[in-house]
């Protein structure tokens, strides 16, 4: 569940602002892929902006938006050089704070191990990095998709007075299979006419509530 | 800043009445607060006193691991005199400290345990000093003071004898693409820890000599010429006077960070400088803390030398604009007014200033003044002035949903395919109003109609402009132009429905005639309202601290200026509470923010 990776490193900002997640993977037949993630912030970019002037909040340093820019892109440096990722793409708009990367990845085994190699290099003090457990499987016939307990653990802190917010946040989680799908374990999850991807959208503030929403395996027809 | 607050708060712990203990004040001091503890003991026991967080701070610095289970109750301190903290600064150290009374000197040294008395050549002193303070005993009086070079200063100096013994730089670092080896790496380590432990040695043994220098100066001028602050400043004796509850003093003439800006012309022209600083001679800042049943007032007087005070005094003499009255609401959480007459200021100070500047022989200085006088006999001064007059008001009227854009994402439900679109979108934003007075509604017209052509972003609609994404590149701001005032604000409802005004809501003839007494400046805060309307994600946390506070409080703050004469000039600020708390309650709640705030 490497999207919420992104999230805390953009933590304190994100959670308390209305925030679009869109996680979108797509997986070939040999398990090759690309995986998309984007967040939008531009419904709370006074909210963000009026944020980021400040040193600290809630406690925590605000980066700010150089410091940002400059974490992003070795995030993406360090990430292009780790093994089966063949390419990756970020886009900051700076404007409307919005965030869009695409990643090649060999596997859904390299690009995890590639984002959490990436993650603890740009942010070696943050442990919740160092978590080694597996969010995503792919064995041929189904892909898995689970929340680590860490990244549970995070949502859940966000202060009950930010729930207003998160009332309007999004996240949506898309899967684009090779092979036409034959079920799915988890009934919010929507499938295409060609049954050929899924998506599951959840609001941010259930998310809060119950991280499990998101899990969900998604078996192809033989 | 806690070192230079906790001074400053033990001075509030303590008290004034008996004669003596400020007559200890140094004459480098250059602020000083005090505080008459009669007025504020009598209703607050020391009890609830040390509850307060600035008084942990003190517990902390005063009563170390040897002092365990004391408080400054156990301190020996005579809680029937006054408290004086001060603060001053000269151009190469700092001193702060207090002065209070003594009750049992013995007690007091089971507190000041780690000071050791030292040689006094006054038979009625007696000098002790620990690492950092010195404590100066007179009779029942007491002074600690800590004085510290500057730290600029002495790194100069550091590095000046540093650098001329031939020593390489102490935070020098090895080339990273350098072939070394392991060991090499760890030997070069060593070496620059070696160096810069040294450096700090340096640093640390100048440190200790300025600063027996710096406290051999002060006593000098203290115990063997008798000059202290209050023998030397009529100014400062005539406050012990007052029998408010607290008094403040603030020698701005030898405000060092008000004149570093000068400190050019002091080492480069002398004469000049000296010219200049006649400006500010007497500019002396004093005040009361008045408590009374339900407020707080502060009473403010800044005294200033002729010149300065002929500046002022054309600047202030200038009628409150009516045009402005009607764009505040009676009921507001919060306004300021500010009325001056900016023409006749500028034309006193063309008058006063260029005398002074005359006199300088210095080509850059000349080429200022030429391009003064140039300006002045050039350009319009009606044209300018006429179009900002200088006086102005700004509101703050609460929080608003405010328009703003966003990008949203839209679902293709065949393939789940996405693409963005722009919508709006309404985000929580802090409303403000700011408005200038004018009687030349024309140029800023000119002005806008340019800046419409050049940027899409200015629009304009009729009676009103709007300038697009100017807050965070998100929202807008209206500019209303009207025939005597030039407004700003975030407020669309202002700049669709009340472009001429609040009518009825507007201000009472009560508060405009409240506003007009108060000439220069007036301002109003009704402190709940604000606390509970401001967006704590606007502020940092400090502030946060300060708004949490208030929003337990009820009442309201206002400012107004009193009386502007040519010598000097007055304040007042009151805070006026409605709950049936004690005013010393409030008092020391208010203290105790400021304690956090600038922690």
């Amino acid at each position: 569940m490497k999207r919420f990776y992104l999230l805390f490193l953009l933590l304190p900002i994100f959670l308390c602002s209305c925030v679009e997640i869109i996680d979108d993977l797509t997986l070939n037949l040999d398990g090759s892929g690309t995986f998309k993630y984007t967040i939008n912030l531009s419904s709370s970019k006074v909210k963000v902006n009026s944020i980021m002037a400040l040193d600290s909040f809630n406690g925590k340093k605000v980066m700010k938006l150089g410091e940002l820019d400059n974490m992003l892109a070795e995030f993406k440096d360090v990430l292009k050089k780790e093994k089966g990722i063949r390419s990756v793409q970020m886009e900051f708009n700076k404007t409307d704070f919005i965030i869009k990367i695409a990643i090649d990845f060999g596997s859904i085994q390299e690009l995890q191990n590639g984002i959490k190699t990436a993650f603890i290099k740009v942010d070696p003090k943050n442990n919740m990095l160092h978590d080694d457990g597996i969010w995503m499987s792919w064995d041929g016939k189904s892909l898995s998709r689970i929340i680590p307990n860490i990244a549970a653990e995070r949502i859940k802190n966000v202060k009950d007075t930010e729930d207003n917010l998160l009332k309007t946040g999004t996240y949506t989680c898309i899967s684009r299979l090779p092979r036409s799908i034959a079920k799915t374990n988890n009934v919010q999850c929507k499938l295409n006419p060609s049954k050929t991807a899924s998506m599951l959208r959840v609001n941010a503030l259930d998310l809060k509530l119950n991280p499990n929403l998101l899990e969900h395996t998604i078996t192809l027809s033989p | 800043m806690t070192k230079l607050f906790l001074p400053l708060f033990l001075g509030f712990t303590l008290n004034v009445v008996s004669q003596g203990a400020e007559q200890l004040i140094p004459s480098q001091a250059v602020t000083v607060f005090s505080i008459n503890n009669t007025d504020v003991l009598q209703k607050i026991s020391i009890d609830e006193w040390i509850t307060y967080d600035f008084m942990n701070e003190i517990h902390q610095e005063l009563f170390d691991k040897s002092t365990e289970n004391k408080s400054v109750k156990d301190a020996g301190l005579d809680f029937d005199k006054r408290l004086c903290s001060f603060y001053g600064k000269t151009s190469t150290y700092e001193l702060t400290g207090f002065t209070f009374g003594i009750k049992n000197l013995n007690d007091l040294f089971t507190v000041f345990d780690d000071f050791e008395e030292i040689p006094s050549n006054d038979q009625n002193v007696r000098v002790y000093q620990s690492l950092f303070n010195n404590l100066i005993v007179n009779q029942d009086n007491g002074l600690l003071v800590r004085i510290e070079p500057l730290e600029p200063y002495l790194n100069n100096l550091t590095d000046s004898i540093w650098y001329a013994r031939g020593n390489t730089s102490p935070y020098y670092a090895f080339d990273e693409d350098q072939d070394m080896t392991e060991e090499e790496i760890t030997n070069e380590d060593v070496n620059k820890d070696m160096l810069e432990k040294t450096y700090y040695e340096l640093r640390d043994s100048l440190q200790f000599e300025l600063q027996k220098q710096y406290y051999a100066t002060v006593m000098h001028g203290l115990l063997s010429d008798k000059e202290s602050l209050y023998s030397k400043d009529s100014v400062f004796r005539e406050l012990f006077t007052h029998t408010s509850a607290g008094v403040f003093y603030l020698d701005n003439s030898r405000n060092v960070d008000r004149s570093k800006n000068l400190w050019y012309l002091k080492t480069v022209l002398p004469t000049l400088y000296l010219d200049v600083q006649d400006l500010y001679e007497d500019n002396i800042i004093t005040g009361d803390l008045v408590l009374e049943e339900s407020s707080i007032k502060f009473k403010l007087k800044t005294s200033y030398s002729a010149p300065l005070g002929a500046i002022y005094s054309e600047m202030n003499d200038a009628k409150f604009d009516n045009s402005i009255a009607k764009y505040i609401r009676s009921d507001q959480p919060a306004y300021f007014t500010y009325t001056i007459n900016l023409r006749a200021a500028y034309e006193k100070a063309f008058e006063v200033l260029v005398p002074i500047l005359s006199k300088a022989n210095d080509p850059e200085i000349s080429f200022n003044l030429l391009m003064l006088k140039l300006g002045n006999a050039l350009i319009n001064k009606d044209a300018v002035f006429d179009t900002y007059k200088g006086s102005l008001f700004l509101t703050f009227n609460g929080v608003q949903k405010v328009k703003t854009k966003k990008i949203t994402f839209f679902y293709d439900e065949e393939t789940f395919e996405y693409g963005e679109k722009e919508s709006e979108a309404e985000e929580d934003m802090p409303i403000f109003t700011m408005g200038f007075s004018t009687k030349r509604k024309d140029i800023p017209d000119m002005v806008l109609e340019h800046l419409s052509q050049v940027t899409s972003k200015f629009e304009n609609k009729g009676d009103y402009w709007v300038f697009n994404k100017a807050i965070f590149d998100a929202a807008p701001v209206f500019i209303i132009n009207t025939k005597d005032l030039f407004i700003l604000t975030n407020d669309q409802d202002f700049a669709e429905n009340h472009r001429d005004g609040f009518g009825k809501d507007a201000l009472s003839k009560k508060q405009i005639k409240n506003i007009k007494k108060s000439g220069t400046m007036a301002g109003f805060v009704d402190i709940q309202q604000l606390a509970l309307n401001f967006p704590s994600e606007f502020i940092n946390e400090t502030q946060q601290e300060l708004f949490n506070f208030l929003r337990n409080k009820s009442g309201n703050l206002s400012l107004r200026s009193v009386e502007t004469k040519a010598q000097f000039s007055t304040f007042e600020m009151n805070y006026s509470f409605l709950d049936k708390e004690r005013s010393s309650k409030h008092f020391l709640d208010l203290l105790n923010t400021l304690y956090l705030l600038t922690r």
